[in-house]
């Protein structure tokens, strides 16, 4: 109860570092989502639009990457952005940019794997449809992603939401650096081992208030998106 | 002219259409009739391009501007002129050209409605809108008709015959009514599982038909 009220007061309270953690988790939330979507959402489109062969495997693929652990994402980055890796003249480990790439290669597939359910339901009676009036199969896709328009943003929130509370792959590639990578997820976990639980709840407590945002405007979404 | 020659489509095993030989003379208008199931739509579909079929080919001349309408045509979650204006260029889209199609079929009143949120026979006048929104030389309609009530089967009639003579244009559709085959077309096809067995101007067809299961299907035809 105590640590309850401590972690109130440094939520209302002029905390740098808390501030700091909430940018940086943002930021990188944000643009892992933005990069994912603009990858994911053509390529499910482009998956689900469409029948050719090989797309079982293409599928499978795709399923299998939905579900790999964010360790092991996390893990092949690091490998790649190491210094002895094929990236590794970047030196991008232990920056921003290097969570940023984990965090798209753990959520490109899941947006793409969704999108490709979500277009397929409607995709053979608008292909047939715009087809018989001689659109090309470009602005086809263009209609199919227009005309699901309200679900794929929630699964843009999925994205987000997933990125927001990703904490294996930004710990390993990241290394939460104080005021450089530590984002709130991997914060949480450290202050927790150290003790410092009104830190650690204090941030537990915007994840939730994030998360419980997300969750709602998804639920506004699909039931306008039903209507 | 369309040719398709020993055209086969076959699912699970099972022969769906097969045409050996078949013309369409395009200066003419066809109706295919038959039972549910016969083949109507899958034939329609191959014509349309929006099938292969599993052999034979179909060879088609001066068909360039051809639009094709399907069963259940697929209605967009935005406004019905837009449902329409999608058939047009992004260039050529007019309003008037829109307003004019909806007229022609009694949906001018619903400009503004979402094309989701339409009833069924709306549905199908919409699509049949965006048919004709644009001079084209054939189109394919698989039972253009089939959701609209008596008076707006007969507008939607008026505006097929309107726009086929306004734009030369050749109509292949699909019905479940001999009447309207008569008042619409000059020569009738009738499917019988997958095959054409009898072709011939519409009257000859279905008032003297040669083949028993016409006579046993056409019996059942009643006011
Ligand atoms: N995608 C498909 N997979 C399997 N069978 C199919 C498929 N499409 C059509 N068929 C079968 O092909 C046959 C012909 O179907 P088609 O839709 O051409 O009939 P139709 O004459 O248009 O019937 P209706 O009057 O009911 O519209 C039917 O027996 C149907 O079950
Ligand atoms: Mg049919």
């Amino acid at each position: 109860m105590d640590g309850l009220i401590k972690a109130i007061n440094l939520l209302f309270g002029e905390n740098p570092e808390l501030r700091q953690i909430i940018a940086v988790t943002l930021r990188m939330s944000l643009i892992s989502t933005s990069i994912s979507s603009l990858v994911g959402i053509p390529l499910g489109a482009l998956i689900g639009s469409r029948e050719f062969k090989g797309k079982h495997w293409v599928q499978r693929f795709t399923n299998t990457l939905m579900g790999v652990p964010p360790v092991v994402a996390g893990l092949a980055v690091f490998l790649m952005l190491s210094r002895s890796g094929p990236l590794g003249s970047l030196k991008l480990l232990y920056s921003v940019t290097a969570m940023v790439i984990a965090q798209v290669v753990l959520i490109t597939p899941i947006m793409t794997g969704l999108t490709a359910t979500i277009i397929s339901i409607p995709a053979p009676r608008i292909r047939e449809t715009a087809q018989g009036v001689g659109i090309s199969t470009w602005r086809q896709m263009g209609l199919m992603i227009y005309e699901c328009r309200s679900q794929l943003v929630s699964t843009v929130l999925v994205g987000f939401g997933r990125a927001i509370a990703e904490v294996g792959a930004v710990q390993i590639v990241g290394g939460n650096v104080q005021y450089k990578t530590r984002v709130m997820t991997t914060a949480i976990m450290m202050q927790t081992n150290m003790g410092k639980f009104h830190f650690a709840i204090s941030l537990g407590i915007v994840l939730l208030v994030i998360s419980f945002g997300i969750n709602a405007l998804v639920n506004y979404l699909e039931s306008r998106g039903n209507a | 002219m369309i040719v398709l020659k020993d055209v086969k489509k076959v699912y699970d095993e099972r022969i769906v259409l097969n045409i050996p030989h078949l013309v369409f003379d395009l200066t003419k208008r066809y109706a295919l009739i038959g039972v549910n199931g016969s083949g109507k739509t899958t034939l329609l579909r191959i014509l349309a391009g929006i099938l292969k079929p599993d052999l034979g080919e179909v060879t088609s001349t001066s068909t360039n501007n051809m639009g094709y309408m399907p069963q259940s045509p697929y209605a967009f979650r935005f406004s019905v002129e837009k449902n329409v204006a999608i058939a047009l260029d992004k260039e050529q889209v007019s309003k008037d050209q829109v307003l004019e199609a909806l007229k022609a079929v009694g949906m001018d009143h619903l400009q503004h409605a979402y094309g989701n949120q339409l009833s069924g026979g709306e549905t199908q006048r919409m699509a049949l809108a965006r048919m004709i929104v644009k001079p084209r030389n054939l189109l394919l309609l698989d039972e253009p008709t089939a959701s609209a009530d008596i008076r707006g089967t007969s507008q939607i009639e008026k505006a097929l015959l309107k726009y086929a003579d306004d734009n030369n244009c050749t109509l292949i559709l699909s019905t479940h009514s001999p009447a309207q085959a008569l008042r619409l077309v000059d020569e009738v096809l009738f499917l019988d599982e997958g095959r054409v067995i009898e072709q011939g101007p519409a009257e000859d067809v279905l008032h003297h038909p040669k083949h028993p299961v016409i006579q046993e299907f056409l019996d059942h035809w009643k006011i």
